[in-house]
């Protein structure tokens, strides 16, 4: 099964948010939830005149996610397709997924009775029966390419090649918290787009090599605090300690300790 | 039967009405969270999904985490002297881990699903470990809590067969307390972009831990002088002493590890950068670390009750400002965003605080909680009869 992948190249977004309003009816979401958002950003350019660009989140779909490693109840999963998905039937909408995502997506649905999270998919169930998830077919300028990862990361590569003026030379997800399923191209420095400075390794790692450490910590600990009641006990039998006359040094001690 | 039950209630002291009050109120408020939702009830938001009841259920653990550091020394270490101080902290743990649950539950968003940690585990998740080992705990303070029951209701069998097992008990409770009071600390590890540098530290569990020891202590130590103004029973006083003879090894060993991070790190610099972050990280230090390593490190301190209720407070603080560190003021902000709790949070934490404090003043009033404990009007009879202690002559 191959990885698939979204390479979105900035360059070719027009704005027409044709892909939010896509990914909604897919979805069949509230007027105010959405799972993709552009966002058109103004700002002052390295050379100090006044540049624009527009900006995007959504799921990155990580290839070690942070969140999938967090969720309490294994809710969150990336599946061999590429999508992490998330399984609304097991969620206790305990939001530690939110905390642990480096680029802050998932949402809470704040006002419900009930609140469960609000994440995209990647449209697993369209990418499952063959089909583009909808916000790629729905954009009309081809800036949204859906593939498999790989053939992906060597197509913005050639990009960048191919014109060297007009991108920024990186590809902002390549390595990202250790890389991610959504990939960028922008002619404008990431930065500048709302995109977050993410260190290059998954914050799965770390959180799994210390949760890994729990069962030889339980088993160090049981076995210590046996071993010093053992070697306590048999110290205190070897003292041979005599009971003393307690009751005149009892009332003493009461009356000097109050 | 129901005159007494009468005749008791007319006699309740003032405060327990209070609590009492504070109690329902946060308790109805509860309720109606849970039928209205989170958005109604609190300020949380996307920015800032947990507030104010993390924040209170992480420094309630820490400093429930006396029960097992008591109970491995009594038990474990065999110190049999501190044997009076048990009853007393395993309550307080009691009553601290049975609040949290309460809170845990109204923070979550699907709360009829609360079992879901249960029958769904994810192994990689701290919060998953940390939701058994609480509740496993909970299990094991009320085993340990047991033969207190037993005693007053005459159960002698049950009660023997309870202490007979202590023992085994304790080495779980204390297993069970070194992976919860730790993994509470790994809940931050995967946050390694949105905590600040000067808390964030993959070694966050140890020192989860160890500032537990040290907040378990401070609560013995603190709670005796307080259990002798509200209780008239308290520890004698050479051994809130001693306990407090432990803090400065703790808390100096919290301090090496706290700064020996900054320095592995190379983060020393952040300490000095003189903005937010290193006031509050500097005055989490000097108030709840410093300042009590160096009073409890003179014996004189140690033995006066208000002095020791002084120091034990100043490592309270300091955990708590450390816990609500690491859940709200030190997370990195998001642009636009501001979180206080609303008035509804802090009528719910109130309530649910008042019910444990409400609690353990009921059981200390009608159950044997206080044996081997000073009585202070007996002591002053005593003390009468007897001649003044002569100083030793050396």
């Amino acid at each position: 099964m191959t990885s698939h992948a979204i390479l979105i190249d900035l360059t070719q977004c027009v704005g027409c948010h044709f892909c939010e309003a896509a990914c909604q009816a897919n979805k069949g979401l509230p007027a105010d939830t959405q799972l993709v958002t552009l966002r058109f950003n103004e700002f002052t350019g390295e050379d100090g005149a006044f540049d624009q660009g527009m900006g995007r989140k959504q799921c990155m779909h990580c290839v070690k996610p942070a969140c999938a490693s967090a969720c309490t109840v294994g809710a969150l999963r990336k599946t061999a397709d590429g999508p992490v998905v998330y399984d609304a039937a097991r969620c206790i909408g305990c939001r530690y997924c939110m905390y642990a995502c480096p680029f802050q997506v998932p949402t809470f649905q704040w006002d419900r009775t009930l609140g469960l999270i609000n994440k995209c998919d990647m449209c697993a169930d369209r990418i499952a029966a063959g089909e583009q998830p909808a916000c790629a077919a729905a954009c009309p300028t081809g800036a949204i390419l859906f593939g498999e990862r790989d053939a992906l990361l060597e197509e913005a590569r050639q990009r960048i090649v191919k014109a060297p003026d007009r991108y920024v030379h990186y590809i902002y997800g390549e390595r990202e918290a250790g890389g991610t399923s959504v990939l960028y191209l922008s002619d404008t420095p990431f930065a500048e787009l709302g995109f977050p400075e993410v260190g290059y390794e998954s914050p799965a790692h770390a959180n799994e090599e210390v949760m890994h450490a729990t069962p030889t910590v339980a088993a160090g600990m049981m076995l210590a605090l046996t071993g010093i009641y053992w070697t306590v006990k048999r110290r205190n039998e070897l003292m041979h300690r005599h009971p003393v006359e307690f009751e005149v040094e009892e009332a003493e001690h009461v009356a000097e300790n109050r | 039967m129901w005159q007494r039950i009468g005749k008791e209630i007319r006699t309740m002291p003032w405060g327990v009405w209070v609590l009492a009050a504070l109690m329902v109120f946060g308790l109805s408020v509860a309720l109606y969270r849970l039928y209205a939702g989170l958005a109604v009830t609190t300020n949380l938001s996307d920015a800032y999904p947990w507030g104010l009841w993390i924040g209170f259920d992480l420094f309630v653990v820490a400093f429930s985490g006396g029960a097992f550091t008591l109970a491995a020394i009594v038990y474990i270490f065999q110190m049999h002297e501190f044997h009076p101080a048990v009853r007393p902290t395993v309550l307080t743990g009691l009553v601290g881990y049975g609040s949290v649950l309460v809170i845990l539950v109204m923070d979550l968003g699907r709360w009829d699903r609360f079992y879901h940690f249960a029958i769904f585990p994810n192994i990689n998740s701290a919060l998953f470990e940390v939701s058994w080992c609480i509740l496993l705990y909970t299990l094991v303070l009320i085993s340990e809590f047991s033969p207190v029951v037993c005693q007053k209701f005459g159960w002698e069998r049950l009660g023997c067969l309870m202490k007979k097992i202590t023992l085994p008990l304790v080495i779980v409770g204390v297993t069970l307390s070194t992976l919860h009071q730790s993994s509470l600390g790994s809940l931050f590890v995967v946050m390694s972009e949105r905590l600040h540098p000067l808390w964030y530290t993959p070694f966050i569990p140890v020192m989860f831990f160890v500032s537990s020891v040290a907040a378990g202590l401070a609560m013995v130590i603190g709670g005796a002088t307080v259990s002798r103004w509200v209780f008239k029973r308290t520890l004698p006083r050479n051994l809130v002493a001693e306990l407090g003879w432990f803090l400065p090894w703790v808390l100096g060993f919290y301090l090496i590890m706290k700064i020996g991070e900054l320095l592995a790190a190379g983060e020393l610099g952040l300490l000095v950068a003189n903005d937010f972050y290193s006031t509050l990280f500097l005055a989490e230090l000097a108030i709840g670390v410093v300042a009590p390593l160096v009073l409890f490190s003179f014996a004189a301190i140690r033995r006066s009750r208000n002095w020791a209720l002084f120091g034990a407070i100043l490592v309270l603080l300091g955990v708590f400002i450390n816990r609500f560190a690491v859940t709200w003021w030190a997370l990195k902000p998001i642009d636009g965003a501001f979180y206080f709790p609303s008035w509804q949070e802090i009528a719910i934490q109130v309530g649910v605080l008042s019910g444990a404090v409400l609690v353990y003043t009921l059981v200390g009033r009608y159950l044997p909680l206080f044996e081997g404990t000073v009585d202070v009007e007996r002591a002053a009879r005593i003390a009468q009869v007897l001649p003044a202690p002569q100083p030793a002559s050396d």
